[in-house]
């Protein structure tokens, strides 16, 4: 990794404006008292232990709760029993809407829902939408601004808000959920949280235990692209997809 | 920096009340914004819970403030962890000046924009273009805006005062697009427009909704997915962030991305949420190799030094304010003459740009004390109003924007105002002077006295009885008689 990036040189100057038009002279030196600061690594394992389990137990009732919120936010929900009726669902998607050319990313996942060999019964060939295979920014962006369909996993799918934690990666590229008019996630049990508390509690764990070695980017894609800037008339389908899928297995 | 143009005010608000056009789509839009969010509270949280809510974010907002350098520097560092560039600006000058070096620096010739109220501040479209540099506003109200050359006239509907025939004209100039009347196609036209675009830009500028301290996070929210084009498909990504943007920790992310869609549009959360802090791993399959994250002051010193006006750093910019505002429901956005209108532009225009110049400001607002309630952050607009109508009056000579006349009228009541006999003398005056302009027991215009003139000129003032009461009761009522012809007119 490059070396850390230089102080700019106005920084100094400038905290010492906002700390005199604080009517302070001294810099803090002990944090100011934040609690969801304040607590450390141990403190934060324990609580995220407690979410983890409170999740596990209500596992099917937020899952039906997920099915919900998000059918009121515009996503097309289906429920799968196994990954084989999921990769079904997948191709049954693609099938329906003429889907030509489709790409997906590399996960696991795919591993255990094989959607090539749904797709490709129907007549779809996926591309994979990761580097080895397509050299250089340009390509990788030409093939995803091509294509109909993306198909990506998630990293988590919050209940409350129908709002699935998508964090790219390597074989997860930013584009395959953006680029493409049509978007199918795939969504597992175990990653279906009930709140965006239980989402950041999560998050901000991983990142204490990873000393900052985690992404620096993730999104959370909770229904179509949308706009109403014309006459206040809602349109779906800016310029991210406006077809949106959910398929949760289980 | 964006020219400040409140001076207009009165002139401007005139306009826009005259506009039927205007009147109508006001009506309508802010209609839906209040319903929308009315409905969205009642169905998710209730009264109360939701108060509870904004007393709690308004709490780590204002303590986020009185801590500032303290956390602006927790910022610095965890971003520089993330690999990511950290810049204070001072105003828009500098803040222009880093932009475009970054922008040089790297050959920069197309710029993506997705909504930034800073950039609007900075005027920094003028500055790239200059340079022939060429900037994209990628929101599609931003870009109806920008095409037609405008500023917003809303916090996030910035086009919500163009009809689609005007939006399909701009487009059939700029695109050379075919005419219609479908919304939807319009939609598509500047899709396939900003697609190219975002497959040639070099740089993404984008503003920030929230930056978290511990973890050097900027969150974006939007519902078109532009913001997440910006922040994926250039080289470089820069944020521009006021310097009240921080919040202390990710977890209070939960509690302000519950508060800021519900207020601004009524939805339970937008369609996306970006959350970035820094360039892409060198493992990752796309994304911006350069990060850099550019804090401006701008102004903003001076509400964080007036320990009064400090509360109105903890907006988050969403709105519902104007939407339900009285006066901005009849004026729109336009009139207030600078990037920010409504409630909140009232309060911090004055402070960010020029007292003077935008003195009426703080007057435009009947003190109903809706804004206050429908904050989400809780900031006592009124208070802060009445803060700002006090220092107009009376201010330090660089604040105050009082004539020398209107003073003079003033002092003059002051001191008539301690002193009987004055009073007297003084009203006698009033009545000799008044008469030749009294019609119907009421004085419609005063000419002669440009102090007051303004005042008149929409208002009647009820004319001064022809005898005062003191004569009265010295002649009449002192001894018991009942008077002659009481109130007489
Ligand atoms: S002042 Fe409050 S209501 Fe107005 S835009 Fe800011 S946060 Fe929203």
């Amino acid at each position: 990794m490059s070396p850390t990036p230089e102080e700019h040189p106005n920084k100094a100057a400038f905290l010492l404006r906002v700390r005199s038009a604080l009517g302070r002279s001294e810099p803090i030196v002990h944090m100011p008292d934040h609690p969801s600061l304040k607590s450390n690594a141990a403190r934060q394992q324990e609580k995220v232990r407690t979410v983890v389990a409170r999740n596990q137990a209500r596992r099917s009732r937020t899952l039906d709760r997920l099915a919900r919120t998000a059918a009121a936010a515009s996503w097309n929900v289906r429920r799968a029993s196994d990954a084989e009726e999921a990769a079904s669902i997948v191709a049954e998607i693609a099938h329906d809407a003429g889907v030509k050319s489709l790409v997906r990313s590399a996960e696991d996942i795919f591993k255990r829902v094989d959607i090539d060999g749904s797709l490709r019964s129907v007549g779809v060939s996926p591309a994979i939408l990761a580097s080895g295979r397509s050299r250089g920014r340009g390509m990788l962006r030409d093939m995803a601004f091509r294509a109909d369909m993306g198909v990506t996993g998630v990293s988590y799918a919050i209940a409350e808000t129908a709002s699935c934690a998508v964090i790219p990666r390597r074989g997860v590229a930013r584009l395959a959920s953006l680029a493409p008019p049509r978007l199918v996630l795939l969504i597992e049990p175990e990653q279906v949280l009930e709140s965006l508390d239980d989402f950041f509690a999560i998050t901000r764990l991983n990142r204490m235990q990873a000393r900052g070695r985690t992404a620096n980017y993730f999104n959370f894609i909770s229904g179509p692209s949308r706009t109403a800037d014309i006459e206040q008339t809602l349109t779906i389908g800016v310029h991210g997809p406006g077809e949106v899928h959910m398929v949760i297995l289980g | 920096m964006a020219e400040v143009k409140s001076a207009e005010f009165k002139k401007a608000s005139g306009r826009a009340l005259r506009d039927e056009k205007l009147q109508h789509a006001l009506d309508h839009v802010m209609e839906h914004f209040v319903g929308a969010r009315a409905n969205i509270i009642e169905s998710d949280f209730g009264d109360e819970s939701w108060e509870a809510m904004r007393t709690r974010a308004a709490a780590i907002k204002q303590s986020t403030l009185e801590h500032l350098d303290y956390y602006l520097d927790m910022v610095d560092r965890s971003v520089r962890r993330n690999g990511g560039h950290v810049y204070f600006a001072d105003d828009a000058a500098q803040a222009n000046a880093i932009v475009l070096d970054i922008a040089k620096r790297n050959g920069v010739k197309t710029v993506i924009k997705s909504k930034s109220m800073v950039s609007e501040e900075m005027g920094i479209n003028h500055i790239l273009e200059r340079e022939g540099i060429e900037p994209v506003e990628t929101d599609l109200g931003e870009y109806i805006i920008q095409l037609a050359g405008e500023t917003p006239f809303h916090i996030i509907a910035p086009a919500m005062h163009k009809t689609r025939q005007e939006v399909s004209a701009l487009f059939q100039q700029w695109l050379k697009t075919a005419p219609t009347q479908d919304i939807k196609r319009l939609c598509v036209y500047a899709r396939d427009a900003l697609r190219e675009k975002f497959a040639q830009a070099d740089m993404g500028i984008s503003g920030a909704n929230f930056v978290v301290a511990e973890t050097g996070t900027v969150c974006l929210v939007t519902n078109e997915g532009n913001g997440r084009m910006t922040t994926s498909a250039p080289r470089i990504h820069v944020v521009l962030a006021g310097m009240e943007k921080v919040v202390p920790a990710i977890e209070d992310l939960a509690l302000f991305l519950r508060l800021l869609p519900r207020s601004a549009t009524g939805q339970r959360i937008t369609s996306y949420n970006t959350f970035v802090g820094g360039p892409r791993a060198p493992s990752d399959e796309d994304g911006p190799e350069e990060f850099h994250l550019v804090f401006v002051d701008n102004g903003r010193l001076n509400l964080l030094r007036d320990e009064v006006m400090r509360e109105a750093l903890r907006c988050i910019r969403c709105g519902a304010c104007l939407n339900h505002c009285p006066v901005y429901q009849k004026i729109g956005g336009h009139a207030y003459g600078w990037v920010y209108s409504g409630p909140i532009g009232a309060i911090v225009t004055p402070s960010m740009t020029n007292m003077k110049v935008a003195r009426d400001l703080p007057y435009a607002s009947t003190l109903c004390g809706t804004c206050k309630d429908v904050c989400p952050v809780k900031i006592d607009i009124p208070r802060l109003l009445l803060h700002l109508r006090h220092k107009v009056a009376e201010g330090d000579a660089s604040e105050r924007s009082t004539t020398w006349m209107e003073r003079l009228f003033v002092g003059q009541w002051h001191s008539a105002m301690r002193n009987r006999r004055a009073l007297e003398g003084k009203a006698n005056l009033g009545r000799l002077l008044t008469r030749p302009f009294t019609r119907g027991g009421n004085v419609r215009k005063l000419p002669f006295a440009p102090m007051v003139s303004g005042w008149t000129a929409s208002r009647d003032f009820p004319a001064p009885a022809p005898r005062s009461f003191a004569r009265l009761w010295r002649e009449e009522l002192a001894d018991g008689n009942t008077p002659a012809n009481g109130t007489e007119r």
